[in-house]
């Protein structure tokens, strides 16, 4: 079985408390891994820690994707890799300009890739579908970046970049937070079409409905800072049911 | 001339070193200025302004001789002599009339006695106006000033920039009088980017705002050397300002703006937005009063100033100021001074764009909050590149 992303014993903590205690975690290429789990039990700690958020302190453990370490790796890096992290909560940055901002950082991948860059044109191209498929108005990649942006926007502008960035290792943190059942199915369907049976996702919810929407092939529960269990997606009726007080540990 | 030899004269001891004796129109303005003074360290608005430095020079002066305007598409200023204007404008040299009484900034007053005949633009209907100052002599103190009024009911947009030769150490004192007819609108888009050692700048600006009309200020000052505008503002009955300030500074400049916005017409409103962004060992001012008189009852302030240092020696003096003698009115003031926001570069960095990259990118996106309300985009575009330019040739990394 070939791993795309391992995580060992990894412990980290934001400012003076350690929220992550030794989690252990491996990742399939072209498999949908769900980290399910009740509040503060670390799942955002985890996505954050992938990613190189300056938040975290990682204590010890490490990280490995494709096989190198990238715990020392900074957060540009991490996404030049092909590490992308779409935000519970994405900020707000007014004076940006979303589709300066989105060439941007399509073309900083392009570079690392050691390809040409595309000029306005061709990038705006390149986004013309994405932006039909996600049920954006195109005037939204003229505004400023987020800004005045509804929790739906935000969560579909997340996916867009998710489109053009066509990253390896997909986090979804909380991507179901604030949207309706249209915002819900279009989002899906963008994250469905990034499925090719290479990428490698991980869903981090709350609640089962994403599920619903997005098939996961593994479910993970965290609790206080460790994986407590790895089971199929059966384990998403049982926890409907049962709550996580009822999982016991692998 | 050296400008500090006036320092504690007597209005007998100004007349004489001024060469202005028997000369009765100008005793008001003498009385005035020796009431006042040179501003020093001591003066409120100078207070972080190294004035005395500045004036402590042994200047040339010039010999300021009215010519031939040439027609041109702009008014051209070269050392406070006008050399070309549109055709349509009236521009030509009077004596002054209305010169303010009651004006906080002696220098306001030392430029009208250095400046007798002073520059009168008259903008008849709407217009579009460009002002080009030039400056061409070293070692030279440069003086002049300029009044423009425009006519009731009408609208117009002037769009002032500076240009220097290769010149060094020379000291420009100028400034505007302006008379805001009732029901105008008078847009005012400064930009204003200055090369180390080149010249140094006070401007004093007087302006009154009648009637219904309202007045737009943004001013763009992309930094270099020294420059402080002083800035009085009066506004009438129902009469509206909206000032925007965008300072960039790097490097060892000190520039700002000290200005004092009067209320003193009822429902008169005010808007004052400072962006600063400062780096190296730059040291930013935006002293900023608002006072609102008896009179002006029902009137409306805001007033905000934001700065982000790129570095640990850059320092921003930001002092928002509210004086207020009446209760029926609204009005908030506040003032912030930080870094790059955390949460923002990450968001950038999380995207593949570098650390260095996503630093440019916002701070250029902070002054585009600024830059992005200039309504002509080609003058919006010029802006936008000329902040660039200055911004990218000090971060090049």
């Amino acid at each position: 079985m070939s791993i795309t992303m391992k995580i060992e014993n990894l412990e980290a903590k934001i400012g003076d408390k350690q929220i992550l205690k030794g989690l252990n975690l491996e990742l399939e290429p072209g498999k949908v891994h769900a980290i399910m789990g009740p509040n503060g039990a670390g799942k955002s700690t985890l996505s954050k820690a992938i990613v190189g958020h300056y938040d975290i302190e990682v204590l010890g453990g490490d990280i490995t994707y494709k096989g190198k370490s990238i715990i020392e790796m900074e957060a540009e890096e991490r996404a030049l890799e092909g590490i992308f992290l779409s935000f519970q909560h994405p900020v707000e940055i007014p004076g940006v300009n979303n589709a300066y901002f989105l060439r941007t950082a399509l073309n900083a991948k392009r570079k690392h890739q050691g390809k040409e860059e595309l000029n306005a044109a061709e990038f705006l191209r390149e986004m013309k579908g994405h932006l039909e498929m996600l049920g954006m108005k195109s005037d939204m990649i003229s505004r400023s970046l987020n800004e005045g942006f509804s929790g739906g926007e935000k969560k579909r502008n997340e996916i867009l970049q998710m489109l053009i960035l066509e990253p390896e290792v997909i986090i979804l943190d909380e991507i179901d937070s604030g949207l309706d059942i249209d915002a819900l199915r279009q989002v899906s369907e963008g994250i469905n079409r990034m499925k090719d049976g290479k990428r490698t996702f991980l869903v981090i919810t709350h609640y089962s409905r994403i599920l619903d929407y997005i098939e996961p092939d593994y479910i993970h529960v965290l609790k206080d800072g460790k994986v407590i269990k790895t089971a199929g997606p059966e384990l998403v009726p049982y926890l409907e049911e049962h709550g996580y007080d009822g999982i016991k540990e692998d | 001339m050296n400008l500090i030899t006036l320092k504690n004269k007597n209005r007998k001891e100004l007349a004489s070193t001024l060469n202005i004796e028997n000369k009765e129109d100008r005793e008001v303005l003498l009385e005035k200025f020796s009431s006042i003074g040179l501003p020093n360290k001591k003066t409120e608005e100078y207070h972080y302004f190294d004035i005395e430095k500045l004036l402590d020079v042994d200047y040339k002066t010039l010999n300021y001789v009215p010519r031939s305007i040439e027609e041109s598409d702009k008014v051209e200023i070269v050392d406070g002599v006008v050399t070309k204007a549109p055709k349509g404008l009236r521009v030509f040299s009077e004596i002054s009339e209305t010169i303010d009484m009651d004006h906080f900034d002696g220098l306001y007053y030392l430029g009208h006695l250095l400046s007798p005949r002073i520059i009168k633009i008259q903008v008849d209907g709407d217009a579009h106006v460009e002002i080009l100052h030039k400056y061409t002599q070293s070692d030279t103190l440069i003086n002049y000033r300029v009044e423009i009024s425009n006519q009731a009911n009408r609208h117009v947009t002037m769009y002032e920039n500076f240009e220097t030769e290769d010149i060094k150490n020379a000291l420009v004192l100028y400034g505007y009088d302006m008379n805001i007819a009732q029901d105008s609108t008078l847009r005012m888009v400064r930009l204003q980017t200055m090369s180390d050692n080149k010249y140094s700048m006070v401007s004093s600006h007087q302006i009154n705002v009648g009637k219904n009309a309202n007045i737009v200020l943004k001013n763009f000052d992309l930094g270099g050397d020294q420059a402080l505008q002083t800035l009085k503002v009066v506004l009438g009955e129902h009469a509206h300002i909206d000032a925007e300030h965008l300072l960039y500074l790097n490097n060892d400049s000190k520039r700002g703006t000290a200005s004092q916005i009067i209320h003193r017409g009822v429902h008169s409103t005010s808007r004052q937005v400072a962006k600063n962004i400062l780096d190296g060992k730059a040291r930013g001012i935006f002293d900023a009063l608002i006072r609102v008189e008896k009179t002006a009852k029902f009137t409306k302030a805001e007033q905000n100033a934001k700065s982000i240092l790129l570095h640990e020696k850059a320092y921003m003096v930001s002092k928002p100021q509210l004086e207020i003698y009446i209760d029926e009115l609204e009005a908030s003031h506040g003032a912030t001074t930080g870094q790059l926001d955390d949460k923002q570069l990450f968001y950038l960095q999380s995207r593949g764009i570098s650390r260095l990259e996503a630093r440019k990118i916002l701070v250029i996106a902070f002054a585009n909050t600024l830059i992005g309300t200039v309504k002509d985009t080609r003058h919006q575009e010029r802006i936008k590149t000329a902040f660039e330019d200055v911004f990218y040739a000090s971060n090049k990394g």
